[in-house]
């Protein structure tokens, strides 16, 4: 506690010293632009126009930020500015220090580096996938003061209102020598950062892998951006959305078939958004054959708030996919947009515009249905991602995994899930429902069960003393949920005691699933909540991997007809 | 003629079943003549190891090897095939012990060739000697079926590769036929990269694994004489291409077959990588190799691939 009154007290030190600049400069309600003025010339000495030797970073960071600032170190689940926040983790403590981070991704070491060396205090993020044990260890150990853990439209949102950055240190493939940037395939989050930044008398600060005479394109006019660090090497982009097909087992190309047939023909889901399971991978891989078989090509799946995921490739080639909108890139797929681009968003470039935070709004308001894969669901059907060591942080699952509210038009499946959860209000009246799908195995990685009494979040929201739990999709939200045993649609649940039954009833040989109520089971079997693969016409002793269109990482590149260039690490040849 | 329509049936599945895939019973019942395959200490007998107990470990019935004799195209066979999703397909005592018996027993006979379906990480380290001591006796029982007159073909193109003592008892084989996602080597790329440096050998760089150690290099370098797709078909017709191609075994071909080793090594011994290989084997362009359709490479590897028929 005395740790953080000090340092509260020195901060606003910082900003009265500011303010009475400001005020002796008669321009009170100016302050902020003078004090982003007053930042950029201490950055100006090391610049050549914009233009900062990448040996140089560290010292302009130094000059630039100030202790306590609110700093964006761009990085989300895929691109990282890793050559700027390994020069913030050098920065002399004695000038820079308390920094409060503002960051849609803990990911790289760094990121975490720079609250053990204490160039940073306070964190409000997003998502943490690699970082997630390391992540758990150091709140627990009081080395990070944890704002909260958002969603990344509730952290872009916040941006604006009341986290909005100092400085932001972000990345890009190349800028001019006036700072106009191509962000490349992997725009992503770069033009929120930089809106909320630049206009609000920030300084931006941009690691490029090249500096041209011409940017292919303009992502960041040039005006928004006040230095360029040109980097030695490219930045650093993960590929997360790559699955391969070699790894996808029979239980889950089975619990594919009966998403596909139990709720994606059923509702008629044109528009969607899918997670980077490989339950939703099959799924991808299923349509141009099994969902082919069924007919349904042109009725389901034909727009997606969704990256470019390598499996879906078969799936655009046979005619299936009109459209995508992509909240960033995948590595090796720039080739095959480019040549794709009546499905890709391109730029006049040719290659992929990506915006995460469009596309997090189209999954959130414009599509009918999220289909995802978690690692607990508890007896209301509460989500969650984290584990009592590890917390993953949410990224965008619960945007695409909520019902929008706001939401005013209607469309079939929107409506008729509406229906089916509330039948005996006048039809005019009725709001729809977002269909919200977990989608897993009852025992999962390791063997793991899916399904819990209690879920971990709570624990460690007990040790952490938070006022909420870490949870992904909460219960109301979710509509059905789809395991090998079947599928569960708990819009038709009248009861939270059917709810759990319901739950119940598809958690198979689990603890949760073994103390179901037989009868009960039985009689929501009856009446359609619970629909088991026979009830679905489908057998599962078919459920065999030579359903899947592409099996294997080959088989995709085969199906781009050589475009797809996956990373090494996904080749076996 | 049921027989005969049975194998129309058998084809046509096995044509389209991946090698890479399919369980070791299913590569054997798609591969051998329908119906043919008799096995020797079958699971119903429970021939389980006396040591996975020890670590809690998962038993299988079959100790994760098939061994029994069969008909391909109508001859004797004695088969082999290893189940490299039980314990990686890695050799126990038990596991070793059948496919010891069933070299021993080609020997007596002579005659009949013995198909060995490799998919093994080498040795399993729970049970440390009496795995080691399993592949000394195995590579002993393959020097003396062949030189009892038994060909002994290995065929490999497993999802666990053919590693360790396995990529020792290969070298031992009269041939070997391989695909694609098959390897051969003895360490395998994390063992390698644990000793000697991230730097000497970057186990994650899956396409430098493949061209060190995958099929499509094993094939160019001569250490395998066909280069079969990736079904259980194509590895059938490689099977009978191999025995019909097999000449006899003798101190003069072993001899033959220290010098084609003793040449490579010369040639190839100052390469930094595959393609320096390939290239100077005459290949042109040779970083596509990694991306060309099977046919296209069986093509060039005919053409211009080595093989060690004269040798081995």
């Amino acid at each position: 506690m005395n740790l953080i009154e000090t340092t509260g007290s020195h901060h606003g030190l910082e900003r009265d010293d500011e303010a009475r600049r400001g005020a002796k400069a008669m321009t009170s309600w100016q302050n902020n632009r003078g004090a982003r003025d007053a930042r950029i010339a201490a950055g100006a000495g090391l610049a050549h126009g914009k233009v900062v030797q990448a040996r140089d970073a560290t010292r302009l960071l130094e000059a630039v930020i100030r202790p306590g600032d609110r700093v964006c170190l761009e990085g989300d689940n895929q691109k990282q500015a890793d050559l700027l926040s390994r020069a913030l983790l050098a920065v002399d403590l004695s000038r820079v220090n308390d920094l409060h981070m503002v960051q849609s991704g803990v990911v790289l070491p760094e990121h975490l580096d720079l609250f053990d060396r204490g160039v940073a205090k306070k964190l409000d993020y997003a998502y943490s996938g690699p970082q997630s044990a390391r992540i758990a260890r150091m709140l627990f150990g009081g080395k990070i003061e944890l704002g909260a853990v958002h969603t990344y439209l509730e952290l872009f949102a916040r941006y604006f209102i009341d986290l909005t950055p100092h400085v932001a240190l972000i990345a890009a493939v190349s800028a001019d020598r006036d700072g106009n940037l191509y962000t490349g395939p992997n725009t992503e989050d770069t033009p929120t950062v930089v809106e909320a930044t630049a206009f609000k008398d920030g300084v931006v600060i941009a690691q490029v892998n090249e500096i041209v005479e011409q940017v292919p394109r303009v992502d960041i006019p040039a005006d928004r951006v006040h230095f360029i660090v040109k980097s030695d090497k490219p930045f650093f982009v993960e590929p997360l959305f790559t699955r391969d097909p070699a790894a996808i087992t029979e239980g889950q190309i089975l619990t594919a078939m009966l998403a596909i047939k139990g709720i994606y023909a059923h509702y008629g889901v044109q528009r969607l958004n899918h997670g980077i399971g490989f339950s939703t991978a099959a799924i991808e891989l299923l349509l141009p054959t099994f969902a082919e078989r069924l007919g349904l090509k042109g009725r389901i799946a034909t727009h997606f708030a969704l990256n470019p995921h390598p499996a879906l490739i078969p799936a655009i080639e046979s005619g299936w996919v009109r459209q995508i909108h992509s909240f960033g890139s995948e590595v090796g797929m720039d080739d095959y947009i480019r040549a794709r681009s009546d499905v890709y968003f391109t730029g006049p470039d040719g290659s992929l515009r990506s915006n995460r935070a469009f596309c997090q709004t189209a999954g959130l308001y414009a599509c009918d249905m999220f289909i995802g894969s978690t690692l607990q669901i508890d007896l209301a059907g509460n989500s969650s991602t984290v584990t009592t060591s590890r917390i993953a942080g949410f990224g965008g699952a619960p945007n695409m995994g909520a019902d929008a509210r706001g939401r005013r038009h209607p469309s079939e499946p929107w409506l008729k899930a509406g229906a089916e959860a509330d039948p005996d209000s006048p039809a005019a009246l009725r709001r729809g429902r977002k269909l919200v799908v977990q989608i897993g195995e009852t025992f999962g990685d390791k063997n793991v069960p899916l399904f819990v009494e209690r879920l971990d979040a709570i624990e460690l929201a007990e040790k952490l003393k938070l006022e909420l739990a870490p949870v992904m999709i909460y219960g109301d939200d979710v509509t059905h949920i789809v395991t090998e045993e079947g599928v569960a649609n708990l819009l038709l649940c009248r009861t939270a005691q059917e709810r759990e039954q319901a739950i119940r009833g598809v958690a198979g040989y689990t603890d949760v699933g073994r103390r179901r109520d037989r009868a009960m089971v039985a009689q929501l079997r009856e009446r359609g909540v619970i629909r088991r693969p026979e009830d679905l016409g489908i057998n599962p002793l078919d459920a065999d991997r030579s359903l899947l269109a592409a099996r294997s990482i080959k088989d995709l590149v085969r199906w781009s007809g050589g475009l797809y260039a996956p990373p090494s690490k996904f080749r076996n040849w | 003629m049921t027989a005969s329509l049975d194998d129309v049936a058998r084809a046509q599945r096995a044509r389209r079943t991946s090698f890479n895939e399919a369980s070791a019973r299913t590569r054997l019942e798609l591969m051998l003549d329908a119906g043919s395959l008799v096995e020797f200490i079958g699971p119903e007998q429970r021939e389980v190891s006396p040591h996975l107990r020890i670590f809690d470990l998962p038993e299988q019935f079959d100790d994760g090897i098939v061994v029994g004799h069969a008909r391909l195209e109508g001859s004797p066979v004695f088969v082999a095939a290893q189940e490299g999703r039980f314990m990686g397909g890695a050799f126990g005592e038990v596991h070793g012990a059948k496919l010891t018996g069933l070299l021993r027993a080609a020997r007596e006979i002579g005659s009949i060739p013995v198909l060995i379906l490799f998919d093994t990480g080498g040795v399993r380290l729970q049970e440390a000697n009496a795995g080691e001591l399993a592949i000394a006796e195995i590579m002993r029982a393959v020097m003396e079926a062949r030189t009892a007159g038994a060909k002994v073909i290995g065929l490999i193109g497993g999802r666990s590769g053919c590693y360790g003592g396995g990529g020792l008892i290969a070298g031992c084989c009269s041939a070997l036929a391989v695909s694609e996602p098959g390897r051969i080597a003895v360490s395998g790329p994390e063992v390698i990269e644990t000793n000697r440096g991230v730097e000497e050998f970057d186990s994650r760089d899956r396409a430098l694994v493949w061209r060190t150690m995958g099929g499509k290099h094993r094939r160019l370098l001569g250490a395998a004489d066909v280069f079969a797709d990736d079904t259980v078909q194509d590895f059938r017709e490689a099977a009978l291409e191999l025995i019909g191609l097999v000449g006899a075994f003798g101190p003069d071909r072993l001899k033959a077959e220290h010098e084609r080793l003793a040449g490579r090594l010369r040639r190839f011994g100052t390469c930094k990588d595959a393609v320096d290989i390939w290239t100077a084997e005459g290949v042109a362009d040779a970083e596509t190799v990694p991306d060309l359709p099977a046919d296209r490479f069986i093509a060039l590897a005919d053409r211009i691939g080595r093989t060690s028929r004269d040798a081995r």
